[in-house]
């Protein structure tokens, strides 16, 4: 059956190129909202504002006002919204990681209802189409796309090991992560999770100047230094495919996902092997295995027959 | 059974990895000991560290932007709290972030009298020794930054503060607003009154 693929390959990756740097855009946003905040709470008047801050202020603080003004109060509004990938808020609707619950549950805690309800969406789409989180908005695979080409280069003069530690790595990370949230607070996921330490590096260095709270951003840089470096001399895209628990634990979640990329076995060529080549988590398209697929849509343009598209899994 | 062998092993290592951060954090200088202040509602002790994520939903919402997070400076065990330094900025009792707060490790109250009155972050501690008042140059400027004047602080002769400790909230407006250096009048935290 040849059908012309409704998705194709290039529509994904930029579609889901474009949510990640809206996911990136709304990270500094947030942040960049808790100044306007501070205008609105201290001035309450757009030429107070600029004669204290200037002319770039007033516009921030203007269009701050008139988009928070479209949905009601603009002080109310905007302080319906906040936090990260981590755990956020917006617009009043609740995000929780799955691992942030897990941690939390760890330490013998219940989590509070809004903490609950969070999950509600993370696992729903883990569970319809995988690991699209790694594809559509993790914050931190903007670090590892420079890393990987890097990478590229590095291997054209040196020579870089590849290793395969396996799955049980990262299912030791989250334990390993899960002992340390226990021994010290559940603010050390910061350093384990590449997506917190984006997340609290852009958000602290936003928010406040360097002198009062640089320490977590400084930390959440360390850490994501760390697994640069991870990425660059260990195995290509090593952190998300062998360090990330969170990457882990949705690739398991979505195993059975009903939704992803279809192999229409007859038209693919046995000599080639380019999607499995290609994939950035390792997955084997050729294999029809996808237990790491995001739906990421290289595979899909690399195909010399186009013989991957996106669809229902059947099996 | 290999299979499963192999899986073991780099679970171990899995596990081994995230471990580096505690022995690293021995390299770093030793952490300040600082009085950590929590923002309103905050629940005591552990039972606040249990539920605290470090997501910083409380921090966006400030419109006082007094909530900071504690870095590595402060310890491990306080990476990514939340925490507000009356001296620096004082929390202004708003409410917002108890509200946001998904986890509950604030409880939500509300923006009013009674709300604010259901706060205790910590107690004022007045230094008489330094204090302008009680050193007879009446100066009251705590006294007209307090929240709730007349209940948690009074004023004596001189316009010297007197503060009800069973009243007072700990917001530190008191602190942020006294003119002596170093304060003459500062929050003692809830955690360090035992």
């Amino acid at each position: 059956m040849a059908h012309k693929p409704r998705l194709s390959g290039a529509t994904l990756r930029w579609g889901f190129f474009a949510s990640r740097v809206l996911v990136l855009a709304l990270i500094c946003m947030v942040a960049a909202w808790t100044h306007y905040l501070n205008l609105k709470a201290g001035y309450n008047n757009a030429r107070l504002v600029e004669l204290a801050h200037g002319p770039w202020m007033r516009r921030f603080y203007e269009a701050s006002e008139a988009f928070f003004g479209l949905l009601g109060d603009p002080l109310e509004v905007a302080q319906q919204s906040g936090g990260m990938v981590w755990s956020s808020s917006i617009l009043g609707l609740p995000l929780t990681d799955p691992v942030a619950a897990l941690s939390v549950a760890s330490r013998g805690s219940m989590p509070g209802t809004q903490f609950l309800l969070g999950l509600l969406i993370p696992l729903g789409v883990a569970l319809t189409f995988g690991r699209v989180f790694c594809a559509a908005i993790c914050p931190a695979s903007l670090v590892f796309y420079v890393t990987s080409r890097l990478r590229r280069l590095l291997k054209r003069w040196f020579l870089l090991p590849n290793l395969n530690p396996g799955r049980g790595l990262a299912w030791g990370v989250l334990v390993g992560g899960l002992v340390l949230a226990n021994m010290y607070g559940h603010g050390v996921w910061t350093l384990v999770l590449p997506y917190l330490a984006m997340g609290q590096a852009l958000f602290h260095t936003i928010v406040y100047e360097s002198s009062v709270a640089g320490g977590v951003a400084a930390a959440a840089l360390g850490a994501l230094v760390f697994f640069a470096l991870a990425d660059l001399l260990l195995g290509d895209h090593f952190v998300c495919r062998h360090l990330c628990p969170t990457g882990r634990l949705l690739g398991s979640l979505g195993r059975r996902a009903p939704l992803g990329v279809v192999r229409d076995a007859p038209n693919c060529k046995t000599s080639c092997n380019a999607c499995t080549e290609i994939c950035p988590l390792a997955a084997d398209p050729k294999q029809d295995d996808l237990l790491d697929c995001s739906s990421c849509g290289e595979c899909l343009s690399v195909c010399p027959t186009s013989c991957l598209s996106m669809g229902r899994k059947t099996a | 059974m290999l299979k499963r062998r192999s899986f073991l092993k780099s679970f171990l290592a899995g596990v081994a990895i995230p471990m580096i951060i505690p022995v690293v954090a021995r390299f770093l200088p030793p952490a300040l000991k600082r009085r950590l202040l929590r923002p309103p509602g905050a629940l005591r002790g552990q039972a606040f560290l249990d539920k605290c994520t470090g997501c910083a939903q409380c921090a966006s919402v400030c419109p006082n932007q007094c909530i900071t997070m504690t870095g590595l400076e402060s310890g491990l065990e306080a990476l990514a709290m939340p925490v507000i330094t009356p001296r620096w900025r004082a929390c202004t009792l708003c409410m917002a972030c108890t509200q946001i707060c998904p986890t509950g490790a604030l409880e939500p109250l509300e923006a009013n009298l009674a709300g604010m009155q259901k706060v205790k972050m910590g107690i004022a501690t007045v230094s008489t020794g330094i204090c302008y008042s009680f050193n007879g140059r009446t100066c009251g400027t705590c006294y007209h930054a307090c929240p709730l004047p007349g209940k948690a602080m009074r004023l004596g002769l001189l316009e010297t503060p007197i503060v009800d400790p069973d009243q007072c909230v700990g917001c530190g407006l008191c602190e942020q607003a006294c003119i002596h250096m170093p304060h003459a009048i500062r929050i003692v935290p809830v955690e360090e009154l035992g």
